[in-house]
């Protein structure tokens, strides 16, 4: 990420700028969401074995006044490049947009991406065929961002927006003044799990990581809180040894984390801990109940007629199959019996939880 | 059913992290209306690759008014449900894939998403939707159900299901009828198959990953000179990805609570299905007890024809004569047992992280006990 890059903002077209009016200079703001990234970074690995970098179309939602811009989606476009000219396949960016579109209304074209951070002659063409009036983002800037995919390097992150400037005629097509702006990336309350079990697979050597369970990210989670809380606890007794420096803002953090600890009476805690962990029992138990009980209605109702003959002709067994049936309803309402109980064991349960939490809350 | 995965063709499913992150915005987004979409990627040696994903079209819904009534929700997200099996939609998808052939992404469907809250997906819905790709698409598809309830508690909550075998042969013939369940052993535990998932990065990503979290300073760093400077500082650092601290908070009631209402559900409608059933057994046994008294009538009609000698009327003729209540599909049941299934283990699930969760909290708050 080039986060410790410095900027230079300059007065830059903002959309429609009424005549008279000042041009705009507040920061413009890119946020990236991580789909955005993977989805580039696996573009990248995908590009023909000839080509040196392959770009795509970014889609996003912008801020009423244009200054907040977030990339939510992207999507690849295949262009050729040679030392001569660059060939983008117009019609496919066309038809891939309309649906996209079809299937996220919200978003729209903000701009494109390259996977290599070199700014050329043709970003500034293919800068101007994004920006331009019609298809493209007009009359806002179009945001150009670079992810360098080059092996053995760091990942390198850039976005810019574009200026025109003043040349010949002949040559505003394919110049234009690339304006760098600062970027984050951002993610989610919905995503957090997702990138958890994705930066989990991050140290393994096979890459992959099986979806883990509930218990085992709890697992996980008290190692690292274990594993910080020694470390606190080892530089706090160096401090009172007057081995290690010590820092009264850190000191003044610690304090006001500690007095976060509640201070409630034993027996509270005790007749709280005890009502709680008994309705989480509770309802785990007639949920198992239930499930039994639904288990064992569906069995009662397929092996009760079992104990007739089977294939008897239908005229001739008919009186004996009458009864078979009569024999698998009286089966079936015991088994229904039983589970109504059940049932209405685990509303009142259910209930009763419900109330004795409200109480608590 | 030993190994309900040995006759399947696919033995495991590895989702890419692009594939995992796009499903989880669009389920996030769209929630609480299900998110369906389409899954791309390739068979590997009974390995199901999934490399890329895109999501169906939203359903035009009416405009959304103000009087939300329930019976509208129940429509949108009914049709939303729905979406993967719509003839647009097919089309959507043929044109998708055409168009992601060109820029070298593996251009095979191999199933279809949906995005679910707190286990509540075994219905006929679901159920359609993957008869319909494992039946015309091609053989080797998947489900993955990704479930934004449980996913927000905690740990990441995404299944790939398949419909067995066993339920294709007998969905396909559409009968559900207690005589053919008694025959084939059917049971509602062998409706779905689970497959093991992992999730799989790319090099690159991998390398993009270790970068993320910007490298820690080497040299050795200034206190800061009072609280509001450790705040800002940009060298505090972030809580890591992983682990997500988010399993450890306590509160599980919310989670539990819809649990036990969704199984509530799920009781009446068993309920009402075993009611349909029951009367149904009830005119049966009607029927038939019409029948057996109608062919005695017979019987003792002709018993009387042979004592005159004369001609013996057929016997068979109740055929025409009385109809035999349809019995109703069980699907329906089935499904709804296997749907409780799912539930109790949920719960169970919850339960065992809490209750060791609040043991935990207990002999914090009050050490030597």
């Amino acid at each position: 990420m080039a986060e410790q890059d410095s900027f230079l903002h300059l007065a830059r077209p903002l959309g429609p700028v009424p005549v008279g009016a000042q041009p705009s200079t507040a920061p413009l703001n890119v946020a990236i969401q991580p789909q955005a990234i993977f989805s580039i970074l696996d573009h990248s690995l995908r590009r023909p074995a000839d080509q040196e970098r392959v770009i795509g179309t970014l889609l996003g939602t912008r801020s009423e006044d244009g200054t907040e811009i977030e990339i939510r989606n992207c999507y690849a476009v295949p262009h050729t490049e040679t030392a001569e000219q660059v060939e983008v396949d117009m019609d496919y960016q066309k038809q891939m947009l309309a649906l996209h579109l079809r299937a996220n209304p919200r978003e729209v074209l903000v701009g494109w991406y390259a996977t290599s951070s070199e700014l050329n002659t043709f970003s500034a063409l293919i800068q101007n065929f994004y920006g331009q009036q019609g298809d493209g983002t007009w009359p806002h800037p179009a945001v150009h961002l670079t992810v360098s995919t080059i092996p053995g390097q760091e990942i390198e992150s850039r976005t810019y927006i574009s200026a025109p400037i003043g040349v010949t005629a002949e040559r505003a097509a394919d110049s234009c003044l690339f304006i760098p702006v600062p970027h984050e990336l951002k993610y989610g309350e919905a995503e957090k799990s997702g990138l958890e079990i994705i930066a989990s697979a991050k140290d393994r050597e096979d890459r992959s990581q099986p979806i883990i369970t509930d218990l085992e990210a709890l697992e996980r989670a008290i190692e690292h809180v274990l594993d910080m809380l020694t470390r606190v606890s080892n530089y706090v007794n160096e401090v009172l040894d007057e081995e290690a420096t010590p820092s009264s803002a850190l000191g003044q953090f610690l304090m006001n984390a500690l007095s976060l600890a509640p201070k409630v009476d034993a027996a509270d805690i005790e007749r709280d801990f005890n009502n709680h962990i008994q309705d989480v029992l509770v309802v785990s138990y007639l949920a198992n109940t239930i499930r039994t009980q639904i288990d064992l209605s569906n069995r009662l109702a397929t092996a009760a007629l079992t104990m007739g003959t089977g294939d008897v002709p239908a005229a001739d067994g008919l009186t004996s199959g009458g009864n078979n049936r009569e024999d698998g309803e009286n089966n079936n309402r015991g088994g229904r019996g039983g589970r109504g109980g059940g049932r209405g064991g685990g509303r009142g349960g259910g209930y009763k939880g419900r109330q004795q939490r409200e109480q608590e809350a | 059913m030993a190994d309900p995965l040995k006759n399947s063709p696919i033995k495991a499913v590895q989702v890419e992290a692009l594939v995992l992150l796009k499903i989880i915005k669009h389920s996030s987004t769209t929630f609480p209306t299900p998110a369906t979409g389409s899954l791309v990627g390739m068979d590997v040696n009974g390995t199901l690759e999934i490399t890329n994903t895109f999501s169906f079209p939203a359903i035009d819904a009416p405009a959304q008014d103000n009087n939300n009534n329930n019976n509208h929700q129940d429509n949108t997200s009914s049709l939303a449900a729905a979406a993967p099996r719509a003839k647009a939609n097919v089309a959507y998808q043929n044109e998708m894939i055409k168009f992601l052939r060109e820029v070298n992404v593996d251009a095979n469907n191999v199933g279809w998403y949906m995005s679910t809250n707190m286990g509540n997906f075994i219905n006929l819905n679901t159920i359609e939707n993957q008869f319909f790709y494992q039946k015309e698409m091609n053989e080797r598809t998947v489900a993955l159900i990704h479930d934004v309830g449980r996913s927000s508690q905690g740990a990441l909550s995404l299944r790939a299901f398949r419909l067995s075998p066993a339920f294709m042969a007998a969905y396909k013939e559409s009968k559900f009828t207690t005589e053919n369940l008694q025959k084939s052993g059917f049971r509602y535990q062998d409706i779905l198959v689970e497959l093991p998932l992992v999730i799989h990065n790319s090099h690159l990503l991998t390398s993009y990953l270790h970068q993320l979290p910007s490298s820690i300073p080497k040299e050795e760093l200034d206190f800061p000179p009072n609280i509001a400077a450790l705040q800002v500082d940009p060298n505090t650092p972030h809580p890591p990805l992983f682990p997500n601290y988010d399993s450890l908070d306590l509160s599980i009631d919310p989670y539990l609570e819809k649990t036990c209402s969704l199984l509530l559900e799920s009781i009446d409608n068993h309920h009402t299905e075993l009611n349909n059933h029951q009367y149904y057994q009830r005119s049966l046994a009607r029927e038939q007890a019409k029948i057996t008294a109608w062919q005695q009538k017979r019987k003792a009609e002709n018993a009387a024809r042979a004592a005159s000698k004369q001609t013996l009327l057929p016997e068979d003729e109740w055929q025409r004569l009385f109809k035999l209540p349809q019995e109703h599909s069980r699907l329906e049941v089935l499904l709804n047992s296997r749907q409780v299934e799912q539930y109790a283990r949920q719960v169970d699930g919850f339960t065992a992280s809490v209750s060791s969760k609040m043991f935990a909290v207990k002999s914090n708050l009050l050490p030597g006990e």
